[in-house]
């Protein structure tokens, strides 16, 4: 296990090297290049252009520019946003800390929702609640993530006022982005949390439990479920990585100032500091959620740990 | 599987593969059966289908030109004389729109799947067969995009190349193939040492030929199913991409685009975005269970445990 975790390390160290240099090209061969945050515009000389791009170290080639934000990167210095120039540490700050106060409530509220459900529908597997259950699960998966943030916007919002449609970081302003952001990992995690219980449902110690007499709650909460959630539970760091992506897409529709809004503002701004350091980190950060995804998996299932 | 007695005669021993190749397992002709007999496949299949007829005609019979402003008529209401979803903000005529952006749509799933179902098919059975230093260079590749979430690879390259379909249809693919080559990878591995490929091996046959007549055809079931819930993944990636204005660029109409043009009239005309959105939720829906149904013809083991 020790030699599998060291090569797993550096294997995602690897990675993030790699994925460094390719963004670093990626983000400087785009066409347009930064505005400044107004201190360019498209009527703005030659000449004026050239020495903003001089000041900022951008006239150099690019893997001498690259070098000289590790050496930054090395002593601890982010940089600062090409559009307002914020301190990106400030940035990672608040920006991070929104980004988990979401995706956090977002995975409690899949939890909380497709586990009972999950179960529910195995006990009652066939009847009305298993097949609604399922339905529901087919339409979590099946609605594009921001079609439901606008729908939740129509009704809660444009319609009955309730709740804001937009923005940080009150309460009532994060239950519509939590929910969306909850809506497919609910659906998969319900339909997973049926299966596992159909199968342990079948095993013999079941059979043996019922027959000393439990109660059938006791025998389907203490000890079904028990096993059947090593799966699902094994399964929340592959729904890490997969929230990295969502969040992206439902932070820019709800202006969550979270870093999934913050980098795809940036890229298409131009903000090269700003989108490098952040793209990094969400890779970063889907690494170490498939890392823990992998652990997991070998520690709910010994047989086929990885070798 | 039929003795493996030793008969020197070669033209007789290919006689015989030959006859047992012929009278192997009906499967494809069974499934076909299934297929029609299975509700949940049957819908899913009826929806895409319906689509799919949708995108190669459509187009061609809307009434305006998608892109088409028509100043004096903006925000009409569904079924308009001579709108039947109305128009938007442009004047433009949704109808016109939506068939081209079905089109659209269905182009980038079914383009950036078939992709995808090639390099992976051929990569899963290259690294399967072979095994060794191609398996681990594959395995590699796979290790590498799998587990990435595709809308973060999709953010990254779109900010190399600049927005635009291009983008989305590279970063599809370059996700999504990971994910047939593991599938195949796992099943020519566990197929290759079966008995029919030993015979084949043993009659001389060329690994290439191997490959293609005897192997292909069991894993390409699989690969199937899988494609049938990519495609639905590629069209809601392509979908959120334009909504969030990486994808489609005006004034071209992909769903995704439409539903975002719409979004900032939803209070009073709603149906700018709700109709492309009903319409993207019915085609990918149809998609998935379309899949969920081939699933349980091809491995009825599986079936209501998903």
């Amino acid at each position: 296990m020790a030699s599998y975790l060291a090569r797993r390390t550096g294997y995602m160290l690897l990675i993030l090297l790699i994925s460094s240099v390719v963004i670093f090209y990626a983000l400087r061969s785009a066409p347009g290049g930064p505005s400044g945050g107004g201190v360019l515009s498209p009527l703005s000389s030659q000449e004026v252009r050239q020495a903003y791009e001089k000041r900022l170290g951008l006239d150099q080639p690019v893997y001498t520019q690259y070098f000289i934000y590790l050496g930054h990167l090395a002593r601890g210095d982010l940089g600062t946003s090409l559009v307002n120039g914020s301190p990106i540490v400030e940035l990672l700050a608040t920006h991070a800390r929104n980004s988990l106060v979401l995706g956090l409530t977002a995975l409690l509220i899949s939890y909380v929702i497709a586990i009972p459900l999950g179960v529910l529908a195995a006990v009652k597997r066939n009847t009305w609640i298993d097949q609604l259950a399922m339905g529901g699960a087919i339409l979590g998966m099946g609605i594009p993530n921001f079609w439901l943030a606008l729908i939740l916007v129509y009704f809660f919002s444009l319609r009955l006022g309730w709740l804001p449609s937009a923005g940080c970081c009150d309460p009532p302003q994060l239950i519509m982005p939590a929910l969306v952001l909850a809506a497919e990992g609910t659906a998969v995690t319900m339909r997973m949390t049926r299966s596992s219980m159909l199968e342990h449902l079948r095993d013999d110690f079941v059979r043996a439990l019922r027959a000393k007499g439990l109660p059938e709650w006791e025998v389907i909460i203490r000890h079904v479920l028990r096993n059947a959630l090593i799966p699902v539970i094994s399964l929340t760091g592959l729904r890490l990585g997969w929230l990295v992506g969502y969040a992206l897409i439902v932070e820019t529709i709800f202006r969550w100032p979270g870093v999934g809004y913050l980098l795809v503002d940036s890229v298409l701004r131009r903000d090269y500091p700003v989108a490098q350091f952040f793209s990094l980190l969400l890779i970063f950060f889907v690494l170490i959620a498939n890392w823990l995804a992998d652990i997991g998996y070998g520690l709910a299932n010994p047989r086929i740990r990885v070798a | 599987m039929a003795d493996l007695t030793v008969i020197d005669d070669k033209a007789a021993w290919e006689a015989r593969v030959d006859r047992l190749w012929a009278a192997r397992p009906t499967r494809w002709r069974d499934a076909w059966h299934e297929l029609t007999r299975n509700k949940l496949a049957l819908g899913g299949s009826v929806i895409v289908a319906f689509f799919t007829l949708v995108a190669i005609v459509g187009p061609a019979l809307a009434p305006y030109d998608y892109a088409k402003q028509v100043l004096s008529d903006t925000l009409l209401p569904p079924l308009t004389q001579g709108h039947l979803l109305g128009t938007d903000a442009l004047g433009r005529d949704l109808l016109s729109r939506l068939l081209l952006g079905i089109r659209i749509s269905m182009a980038v799933g079914l383009g950036t799947t078939a992709i995808a179902l090639v390099v992976g098919t051929v990569a899963g059975m290259l690294a399967g067969y072979y095994r060794g230093w191609v398996d681990r260079i594959v395995g590699g590749f796979v290790e590498l995009v799998w587990g990435f979430p595709l809308i973060l690879i999709a953010v990254l390259l779109i900010g190399a190349i600049g927005p635009g379909l291009v983008g989305v249809v590279v970063a599809v693919g370059f996700v999504n193939w990971a994910g047939f080559a593991r599938i195949v990878r796992g099943e020519v591995f566990a197929l290759r040492e079966k008995e029919f490929v030993a015979s084949a091996r043993a009659l001389g046959k060329g690994d290439l030929d191997i490959m293609i007549r005897h192997l292909l055809p069991n894993v390409v079931g699989s690969a199937l199913v899988m494609g049938s819930y990519y495609i639905a993944i590629a069209i809601i990636a392509e979908a959120g991409l334009s909504f969030i204005g990486m994808g489609a660029q005006p004034p071209l109409p992909s769903l995704g685009q439409m539903i975002n043009e719409g979004s900032g009239y939803m209070l009073l005309n709603h149906w700018l975005s709700t109709i492309p959105g009903i319409v993207i939720v019915l085609l990918v829906l149809g998609l998935n269970v379309l899949g969920d149904g081939m699933r349980d013809v091809l491995d009825p083991r599986l079936k209501g445990t998903g």
